[in-house]
């Protein structure tokens, strides 16, 4: 491409005035065959501003790539960082759950305890009930052996006094029978006196030997 | 010095450092970007009916995020279904044979590889330029 002599004065102007330079690929098509060396030396000076502008603007994309890169990195390495950390909260999450089992398992363990020993504590006092009850059976049965065994001695010795006191009775009224019979029909009384008094003294001493025997067994038998 | 480029890439990053890369180096004199396989298989297919303001290359981006297909099947579609004017190859981060020999297959030309320092690869694909042109280079990695 060629430029007219007034666009090319009108650019160098430009240039030197404000410092304001062509640029971009518009510098890659300018014809500079047969021009004059002020334009040429205006052409290089735009190419070589042109070039340094686009070297920064590399420079910094690429310095801003780096950093994306870098960001990205830290993006991951914090996403891999934020699995793990989910990772160990369901770990952890999965730990407490089953802690919370096994302290149910354990609460449900120790009230099955509690209740059993409560059970045992109500056996132990129902056992201890029914100790008492069975040893207060087993007095009132020895008692009423003791009061049976009592009541047959003395019957025994009811039937023994009684028995006694029929032959003390018999023995008594037969020799007074006799004694009477015979002073009553004048015989003698010589032998039959001193016989009658001797059985009722004997049966006198008997008798009172029965009584003293029963208060003795009855005295005994209450200590 | 070719005459337009066309760079196909999502990363807006990339497309100011290609652009400043290929104006310091003055390899193109004109340089658009899009950011879109779709966008661009579009404008192929017009350039297809009417080639006005066809690129002459076209850089492209392996893995276009926000588009239907990839930068391989982009190259695929520019070559057989839109004329196969253009030299195109693939500019990515990777350097994957895999994917290196898709795109042969599909029918690009070169393979450069994204960093941070991408002048070098430029300025060496400048130089190879012609070649590709005329059709006598072959698949080329720039690494």
């Amino acid at each position: 491409m060629k430029l007219c002599k007034d666009t090319k004065n009108d650019l160098l102007r430009l240039a030197e005035d404000k410092k304001i330079y062509l640029e971009g690929s518009i510098l890659k098509v300018i014809d500079i065959d047969g021009e004059d060396e002020t334009f040429i030396e205006y052409l290089n000076t735009s190419t070589q501003k042109d070039k340094e502008r686009r070297r920064r603007g590399l420079d910094i994309t690429k310095q801003i790539q780096k950093q994306n890169l870098e960001l990205q990195a830290s993006s991951n390495e914090k996403e891999k960082l934020m699995a793990e950390l989910r990772l160990s909260l369901q770990e952890t999450e999965n730990d407490r759950l089953k802690i919370e089992t096994q302290n149910k398992e354990l609460t449900t363990w120790k009230e099955e305890n509690e209740r059993i020993s409560e059970e045992l504590k109500s056996a132990l006092v129902e056992a201890e009930v029914a100790r008492k009850s069975a040893v207060r059976a087993k007095e009132i049965a020895e008692n009423d052996l003791d009061i049976l065994q009592k009541k047959t001695q003395f019957e025994l010795m009811g039937n023994i006094v009684r028995i006694s006191v029929w032959i003390i009775i018999g023995v008594g009224v037969s020799v007074t029978g006799l004694y009477i019979t015979a002073m009553t029909l004048g015989k003698d009384t010589a032998v039959i006196g001193p016989v009658w008094s001797n059985i009722i003294s004997i049966l006198l001493t008997n008798a009172f030997s029965i009584v003293g025997t029963i208060m003795g067994i009855k005295y005994a038998s209450k200590s | 010095m070719i005459d337009s480029i066309l760079l196909v890439d999502d990363e807006s990053l990339f497309q100011v450092v290609f652009d400043y890369s290929c104006s310091l180096l003055d390899i193109s004199l004109t340089l658009e970007c899009i950011s879109s396989a779709d966008e661009a298989a579009e404008k192929f297919a017009a350039w297809h009916k009417n080639p006005n303001g066809r690129p002459v290359c076209v850089f492209v981006d392996l893995n276009i995020i926000g588009s239907t297909f990839d930068g391989i099947e982009l190259v695929r579609k520019i070559n057989e279904e839109y004329g196969n004017h253009v030299v195109i190859g693939i500019v990515s981060s990777s350097n994957e044979p895999t994917e290196q020999s898709r795109a042969m297959e599909a029918g690009a030309q070169f393979w450069i590889i994204k960093s941070d320092d991408i002048e070098p690869r430029l300025l060496e694909f400048k130089n190879d330029y012609q070649s590709y042109v005329d059709g006598s280079a072959t698949f080329k990695i720039y690494k």
